[in-house]
């Protein structure tokens, strides 16, 4: 499932520590989702993240909870500003501030207010201390409101205001003046004293059309006034195109022997079409679709309850909107110089009725239990924020320049178009340069920082609690008729801190129960694609057609991701682009017979054993007790609350089910796209997150891909071993053993394909089952067809690394033992790490007990795969021995019939063998492990923050800090907003604990990459879910030789090498003056790499289960 | 050996005040997480029956010999204070323990709430548990269950002297007065037995304890008594759930007005409610007096707005929480 598979990715990623510490490993890295395993465990995090039309990013680490602190709640923009902040201008902090005042004039700009804007600006150039938050990019924005009315002595002015705090004028400033005074064709002798003035501050009028972000009319109007002075100038050609110098990718880059880049089944005319209705449905933001449950009949009771509802809604909409209009209203009469009111302008960007729009929006997709405050504000902030972005790009041209330039791009992908070897970054860059757009597609990056989107989503949500009111009679008659509030705010306790919520009221929950709406409302992100994504061509440039979309997800409020990706040299993001564009470009359709199986289940009681969960009115039934709950006794108030608790849980899993069955029903005669993005590591993931390839094994079941290939000679064969690999049977045998074994059970297959739900159901014993009954059908229509091999197949068929973390240690390390555990080394069954470190446990117990140690005794037949395994797996990811003793304990504890009294020895005991066990093995691995870690101990108490560059050139920072909390004081709630601040100090423990599993997930992408840029070449589809990797069955052979080509390639890059030449340079470099005590060290440190092994890697190519 | 051990901490027993000591009949006591019997001498050398509760089992050899040596004076019992009536279902196993078993053990029977104490405990809260048994006993206390079942017992208690301030706190004290300082006050009489400085009087309890205390900090002997007329008026045990919920609301945002809380749950006409109870429109949460709240609580109930709204529910789901 994809949000708890995000769950441990996200834990991976931001906490990884943590999670290495406390143990809660939920190691499966792998998206196999054993669901019905893990889904209890997860539900918390289930429950927090199925709200839909949620926002993209998702790791929701800013935590904000209510503050108890008493402050003075009040809304005014930040008046007193420490002094200290603002001296230290690299603050984090002091940026926030600044991003905050640009948001401000931008808005203003918009609403195209320059005097405002203007009185906005002398707010602070005014006062000596607010002054110096203000950049040439402040004065900037307003001169262009003051271009667009051609008020030429009021950007003059402005730059005299410039130049008496002692700022340069830059040129967007000169562009500004440039602009204004080629509207209204005044004197060229301006012109010529402005662009002498440009010259004069070591600008070329070249710069202007090569640097600046133009919007709107702006670089027409500049060009006109360059040429009144020069009539015959030329706009400067586009710079040549840079070629990535990468050794992994000389072959993929060389301009020689370059194959076309494929097409899709697609005319131009199809792909255009289809571009038109991602256009539409981005330009709405949001799409509302009908859910699976439509097909059920409607009851009397059902029709009255919607009815009621519609009623309500339109009453709602009017004080909604009476109660915004009055709030702005009395917002608008504070005097703007005494205490401004910073959300004025954000409440003015839309039409009232659309902010009303969106506030409503939160009542139909709250559940009954409630949402956290905070989740609510910024999931509102978000969305007027969207909203205000897609204005801007219509405005501003932007989209129409996309629109021109993506009907020319479709020619790359259509069939009907010549053949063409350009990436699809490439082409779309030659495009852009062709129609002389210059930068001008990069939209200026303007997002609202996290505090401003919390402050304004808590304004709206105060609006709506108070607005929003139902008659307390509506389903009671008898009781007297008083209006009372919809919404309502409550506070949850935990043990040391306090949530504020907000819950429905029960009645309102009654008729949304009551009138079971089947239409969902989805913002446009959360959909796949309805054509191919726009290729990535710089961070911020890609993926979807209007929502922004950033190519690195990350943490609310962290810049310093996106600080790193702009600095960085841009050729050396080609490959991670590509590699991206080559993911995103894969066309899907839906596997439709099993769709309907699933819906129909899902419609009718759900079926928790195969993952479909059952509605709420499948809920255990609470005994029937007194109806005074006072007079419950405790046990009877316990057995209530375990069953609202597992309603609360059924109707999380429920709802996600829902979202991705519905949205998979929505496009189920189309062929879709899932744009990609990259976390922190660079490991990719699709941009949609409830519906998309990384989902449990339901979703996986119903995605084909839309392209097919006949299945070749070898192409049964691979659908056979495939399957076998679903059920979790014949691990331990080699393929050609599951291969005879899916022939003996042939007929077994056959009846799963034929009658799935009537039949004698072999496939529901599969440890996937979904997936196992697809391929089931797959196979079953494949072998009846004349010939097998020209079968025209759409089926994914996968490939999964064995224990992968594992696999880039061993060879980093050269390990041998470790590298044949491994299936480095090749061998004729796959080997079993697991099994072999619990072999090698039990050897050791053996002994010990022969010795008369007696926690050795007391273990005896307990030890086995199963209880090792956690503990292996995490042991690639930092695993402490703290935390390996708790994994071990929570193993033991499932075993019924341990002693319980020797619990804390036995864990003991045992995570004491596994590590030694594996420190044997993987000797060279410890060795790297502890270099990493010590390495990464010594740059954070060095106060800096790790940072690295993975093979492929992808610039990487830990983003860990020692958390510090603001308080937002809210009327209704003070939250408490904690963020990682690059001011901060860095969090040593989290930088060190987390810096190896990093480490390795850079690798481990890295390769993913590579390997897919090289499918490329090969003309393969290739999609992957982290180190499983997906191709059509004909193709299954050449992509198994490329993975493991990349990854020699790769691990013969000299990667312990480069780090420690990098991290020396960047954190001991002899420029800086005083040698301190702690750079000695870390120079010691860093200079020592560990030494590895003699495992030969070229091994690997003839290993036959490194991916199988 | 245990006496050897013993003898060491005597001279550096905490002194336990005589009035303290006058007129026990019989006393638990528990130590965390385990403990060498400092409090036991005082208490046995002071003529009392004692209950020891000892939860690590490497402690209990030494204290039963003494329980063998001390005929009937001491009983031993192996269990945690801070386990006592888990919430989980299914067998208690040692060390938690069940207050029932404790009891019967103790041959001690319930006594009507009015009636004297029937039992004193001696104790010490260890910080880090400490803001947590404080609430587990709070709740144990309205709902008259677990060792309160048996009537107004007496809690003899060390705890730090930062939690003694919440404790007795006074409104209008913005950081101090918190859900806690209300419940309690309302709950029980708090009185202060004795205070010692950490800082050597007290050092190896500290080195065995209380790693993270602040230096100059004092540990607070108080005496938790149940008040006799906490049953009185609208609150009962099996309503008293409602009112820890109301309080802890209205304290979650101390500088909230009182009315606006009101009318955001939409319980009542707060105006005229306010009114009635004489307290200021304007009145912000932290202002109201312990004694404030029970009577708004009483108005509350008896106007029987509670079980007709949300706000039960409410009430029911914060259970959750108390076990934590």
């Amino acid at each position: 499932m994809y949000v708890r598979q995000l769950k441990v990715e996200r834990k991976l990623s931001i906490a990884a520590s943590r999670l290495a510490l406390d143990g809660q490993a939920k190691a499966k890295m792998k998206v196999k989702t054993k669901a019905k395993a893990k889904s209890k465990k997860n539900l918390k995090s289930l429950k927090a993240t199925v709200t839909p039309m949620w926002s993209q990013s998702p790791a929701g680490l800013s935590h904000a909870y209510a503050h108890s602190k008493p402050r003075m709640a009040e809304m005014k923009a930040p008046r007193k500003v420490p002094q200290k902040m603002l001296e230290d201008k690299d603050s984090n902090q002091y940026k926030i501030l600044q991003q905050t005042i640009l948001s401000n004039l931008e808005c203003f700009q918009f609403l195209q207010q320059p005097e405002e804007a203007e009185s906005f600006l002398l707010l602070h150039h005014n006062s000596p201390v607010k002054r110096k938050l203000l950049n040439v990019a402040a004065y900037n924005i307003v001169m262009r409101s003051w271009a667009k009315k051609g008020c030429l002595h009021r950007i003059n002015q402005l730059f005299s205001m410039l130049q008496s705090v002692g700022l340069r004028p830059d040129l967007d400033s000169y562009a500004a003046e440039l602009e204004c005074l080629g509207r209204d064709e005044s004197s060229t002798k301006a012109v010529q004293r402005c662009v002498q003035r440009l010259k004069n501050d070591g600008f070329h009028v070249d710069d202007l059309f090569q640097k600046c972000l133009f919007e709107e009319d702006e670089k027409e109007k500049v060009l006109r006034a360059i040429r009144m002075i020069q009539p015959n100038y030329q706009l400067p050609p586009p710079p040549s195109p840079e070629t990535c110098q990468s050794a992994l990718l000389r072959d993929f880059y060389s301009r020689e022997k370059i194959p076309s880049y494929p097409k899709l089944d697609f005319s131009a005319q199809e792909l255009r079409e289809r571009f038109q209705q991602q256009l539409k449905m981005e330009l709405n933001n949001a799409i509302t679709i009908e859910s699976v449950e439509a097909t059920k009949p409607l009851t009397p009771q059902a029709i009255k309850a919607r009815k009621l509802l519609a009623t309500l809604r339109s009453q709602w909409h009017k004080s909604v909107l009476q109660s915004l209009q009055k709030s702005k209203h009395n917002m608008s009469k504070v005097n703007t110089m005494s205490g401004y009111n910073i959300l004025y302008p954000y409440l003015c960007l839309l039409p009232d009725e659309e902010y009303v729009g969106i506030m409503l929006q939160v009542l139909d997709t709250l559940s009954p239990q409630g949402e956290s405050l905070a989740i609510l504000a910024k999931e509102l902030g978000s969305k007027i924020y969207n909203r205000y972005i897609t204005q801007r790009k219509l405005r501003s041209r932007q989209l129409e320049k996309v629109q021109e330039v993506y009907e020319d791009y479709i020619h790359l992908l259509a069939k009907d178009s010549q053949p063409n070897e350009y990436l699809p970054r490439e082409y779309w860059e030659k495009l852009v340069a062709e129609a002389g757009f210059g930068p001008s597609l990069n939209f200026k990056d303007c997002s609202w920082p996290y505090m401003l989107l919390l402050r304004l989503g808590m304004h709206l949500l105060e609006i709506l609690v108070q607005a929003v009111k139902v008659p307390r009679n509506i389903l009671n008659p008898r009781l007297e008729s008083k209006l009372i509030p919809v919404l309502y705010h409550v506070y949850s306790f935990r043990s040391s801190w306090q949530v504020g919520l907000i819950k429905p009221h029960p009645i309102f929950s009654q008729i949304v129960s009551d009138a079971s709406e089947t239409m969902l409302t989805f913002n446009s992100f959360v959909m796949p694609m309805l054509c191919p994504p726009v290729p990535w061509t710089s961070p911020h440039f890609g993926a979807f057609v209007l929502n922004d979309t950033k190519l690195m997800r990350y943490v609310d409020g962290a810049i310093q991701h996106q600080v790193l990706l702009e600095q960085c040299p841009q050729v050396n993001l080609h490959p991670v682009l590509d590699a991206l564009n080559q993911l995103g470009n894969c066309a899907w359709k839906i596997n439709q017979p099993v769709l309907d199986i699933i819906i129909s289940i899902f419609n009718d009681k759900g079926n928790e054993k195969l993952d479909i969960p059952p509605p709420i009115s499948e809920a255990p039934r609470p005994p029937v007790a007194p109806s005074n709950s006072s007079a419950w006794n405790k046990s009877q108030k316990h057995e209530l609350l375990l069953c609202k608790k597992k309603a609360a849980e059924m109707h999380s899993l429920r709802m996600d089910a829902l979202y991705k069955l519905s949205i998979a029903n929505y496009v189920r005669d189309k062929v879709f796209w899932f744009p990609h993005s990259i976390d922190f590591r660079g490991r990719t993931y699709p941009c949609p997150p409830y519906f998309n390839h990384l989902g449990n094994d339901v979703t996986r079941a119903i995605l084909l891909f839309a392209e097919g290939r006949p299945l070749g000679p070898k192409g049964l064969d691979w659908l056979k071993i495939h399957l076998i690999n679903l059920t979790g049977l014949k691990k331990k045998n080699a393929l050609q053993e599951r291969l005879e074994y899916a022939n003996e059970i042939m007929e077994e297959i056959l009846d799963s394909a034929d009658h799935p739900l009537t039949g004698r159901k072999w496939w529901m014993k599969a440890d996937e089952p979904w997936q196992a009954l697809a391929c089931c059908m797959e196979i079953a229509k494949a072998s009846r067809s004349p010939d097998p091999a020209a079968y025209v197949s759409h089926f994914p068929v996968h490939q999964d690394g064995s224990c992968n973390g594992l696999q880039h240690y061993a060879a980093l390390g050269r390990d041998l033992i470790g590298a044949v555990s491994v299936n480095l080394m090749p061998c004729n069954v796959p080997q079993d790490v697991y099994s072999v470190v619990a072999q090698q446990v039990e050897e050791f117990r053996k002994k010990d007990a022969q010795q008369g140690v007696k926690i050795a005794q007391v273990l005896q037949g307990f030890i086995s795969r199963k209880v090792v395994k956690q503990t292996v797996m995490t042991v690639v990811y930092g695993v402490t021995r703290y935390g390996g003793r708790l994994q071990m304990e929570k193993r033991l504890k499932e075993i019924d019939d341990f002693p319980e009294e020797y619990l804390w020895d036995a864990s003991h005991y045992l995570v004491k063998q596994v590590f030694s066990v594996i420190k044997e093995m993987f000797s060279a691995t410890r060795d790297i492990q502890n270099w990493l870690t010590e390495s990464a101990k010594l740059i954070a108490q060095s106060g800096q923050t790790v940072e690295w560059v993975t093979p492929l050139g992808l610039p990487i920072v830990q983003p860990y800090y020692r958390a510090r909390s603001t308080v937002l004081n809210c009327n209704m709630q003070n939250l408490s907003v904690k963020s990682s601040n690059s001011d901060q100090k860095p969090d040593t423990v989290k930088q060190k604990n987390a810096f190896p599993p990093n480490f390795i997930h850079s690798l481990d992408s890295t390769h993913m990459m590579l390997t897919a840029l090289h499918c490329l070449r090969q003309g393969l589809t290739f999609v992957s879910v982290h180190d499983c990797y997906w191709t059509h069955a004909l193709t299954v052979d050449v992509m198994n030789q490329i993975c493991r080509q990349q990854f020699v390639a790769l691990h013969s890059e000299k990667i312990l090498q480069d780090l420690s030449e990098f991290m020396l340079k960047k954190y001991c470099s002899p420029g800086r003056e005083t040698k301190a005590l702690w750079q000695k060290k870390l120079m010691e440190q860093l200079s020592n790499v560990p030494k590895t092994g003699d495992f030969n890697l070229k091994k690997v190519m003839e290993s036959t289960y490194f991916f199988s | 050996p245990a006496e050897g051990c013993e003898d060491d901490t005597e001279s550096r027993v905490p002194k336990i005040p005589r009035n303290a000591e006058t007129n026990l009949r019989l006393n638990i006591y528990f130590f965390p997480p385990s403990g060498p019997g400092v409090l036991t001498r005082t208490l046995l050398n002071a003529g009392v029956r004692v209950v020891a509760l000892e939860s690590h089992s490497a402690f209990l050899p030494n204290l039963q010999s003494l329980e063998n040596r001390l005929d009937g004076q001491l009983k031993v019992i192996y269990g945690d204070f801070f386990r006592l009536d888990p919430l989980i279902t299914g067998p208690v196993k040692p060390p938690a323990v069940c207050s029932e078993k404790l009891f019967e053990s103790m041959g001690v029977a319930a006594v009507p709430w009015r009636a004297d104490v029937p039992v004193k405990i001696f104790g010490i809260l260890p910080q880090k548990k400490e803001r947590n048994t404080l609430w587990r006993l709070l709740f144990a206390l309205y709902e008259c269950s677990s060792i309160y079942r048996y009537g107004r017992v007496e809690l003899n208690v060390f705890i730090s002297e930062k939690e003694y301030k919440v404790l007795t706190a006074k409104p209008a004290e913005v950081r101090a007065y918190q859900a806690l300082s209300v419940l309690w006050q309302v709950g029980c009489e708090i009185q202060l037995l004795h205070m010692v400085s950490i800082s050597y009087q007290l050092t190896w309890l500290i080195d065995l304890f209380f790693f993270q205390w602040l230096p100059n900090d004092h540990l607070c002997l108080i005496r938790l008594t149940p008040r006799k007329n906490l049953f009185t008026g609208g609150m009962k045990a099996k309503n008293s759930a409602t009112f820890i919920f109301m309080v802890k609301q209205c304290l979650a945002k101390p500088r909230s007005r009182l009315i606006d809380r009101l009318n955001s749950w939409s319980l009542y006409n707060g105006r005229k409610l306010l009114r009635e109870l004489e307290i200021p429109e304007n009145a912000e949460t932290v202002n109201l007096y312990p004694e404030d709240y029970r009577r708004l609580f009483e108005a509350l109930q008896s106007s029987s707005v509670f079980t007709e709204s949300w706000f039960h529910d409410e009430v029911l789901e914060s259970i959750r929480n108390i076990n934590f």
